[in-house]
């Protein structure tokens, strides 16, 4: 008689078992898992958004809460464009009042009597 | 050779819900197949497999293409689900209740084929657990020798060790149905 090998008989054990069909709604649940996923990634990164924001709050005004660091710098930030938008063309005229082909003088350095304080 | 599901992965990894579904589409139904045989039962297997795709978008972002195939990965990481769930049951005998009993029906009683595929599933469940992902993965999933020594993480030799042992058992424990089997 001729005998099946192991591998032989194991293929045909195994072929006499259904196949097993994902369920329905099988998919779909993978793919919500998918969707809790990306959700839970952006919220993580909201999270570490906002943990660094108040971490440096806390390094630039320790104790105080995060809206005064953040009210500060918008106030400043504020104050800087105001000014800048009120005084025109103030930057040059700080820029023209110095002069690098001209010697600097020393003159807070010399004494009255025209002799070196150094 | 491009790994066909490279860019899928990077995809669901960047957020792209469509390259999610066809990763799902592609692979749930296999991966859910081997994790029923693994562990005898479909919502166990279901759970199994939700738990392997949760890893996978996890990963997804940092997969790098070419260090190995991807279904490779996924059945290792499937197997590894369904060996965690076994552990987990503990103390359950489920190989004395997989037995197929000795004095089960006769090869000429004339069996449907409910009854004995509930006898081949219940051999198989019987197996230790490395003999039977190895005969599911070259025997069910048609995977070669060499691919399924990658995803268990063991040497071609120790598969082959593993499968004469496995096929050799499940030919025991079926051994009052050898004669239907033949057929």
């Amino acid at each position: 008689m001729n005998e099946l090998s192991d591998a032989q008989f194991t293929d045909r054990a195994l072929a006499r078992l259904p196949a097993v069909s994902p369920p329905a709604g099988f998919e779909a649940g993978l793919l919500a898992g998918y969707d809790g996923w990306r959700a839970r990634r952006r919220a993580g990164l909201a999270a570490v958004l906002a943990g660094a924001a108040r971490g440096l709050a806390q390094l630039v005004w320790p104790g105080a809460p995060a809206w005064a660091p953040a009210g500060a710098l918008t106030l400043a930030l504020l104050l800087g464009a105001g000014l800048g938008a009120v005084l025109p063309g103030g930057l040059d005229r700080m820029v023209s009042g110095f002069s690098l082909d001209r010697t600097p003088g020393f003159t807070t350095l010399i004494s009255s009597d025209g002799e070196e304080d150094l | 050779m491009q790994d066909p599901d490279a860019q899928d992965v990077a995809g669901a990894g960047r957020g792209d819900r469509a390259a999610a579904a066809r990763l799902i589409a592609r692979h749930g139904p296999k991966l859910l197949s081997v994790a029923r045989r693994m562990l005898g039962r479909q919502g166990d297997a279901e759970d199994a497999v939700q738990d392997v795709f949760l890893k996978l978008w996890t990963h997804a972002a940092r997969w790098q293409p070419g260090k190995a195939k991807f279904e490779t990965w996924l059945f290792r990481v499937t197997l590894n689900a369904c060996y965690d769930r076994l552990r987990r049951r503990g103390g359950e005998p489920l190989e004395e209740a997989a037995r197929v009993p000795d004095d089960g029906p006769a090869p000429d009683s004339g069996l449907d084929d409910a009854a004995l595929a509930a006898a081949v599933e219940s051999a198989l469940a019987g197996l230790p657990e490395r003999q039977r992902a190895a005969i599911l993965l070259c025997h069910f999933r048609d995977l070669g020798n060499v691919e399924a020594a990658e995803i268990m993480g063991l040497s071609v030799e120790a598969i082959e060790s593993l499968l004469a042992r496995g096929r050799r058992a499940l030919r025991d424990r079926l051994a009052p149905l050898k004669a239907i089997l033949r057929e």
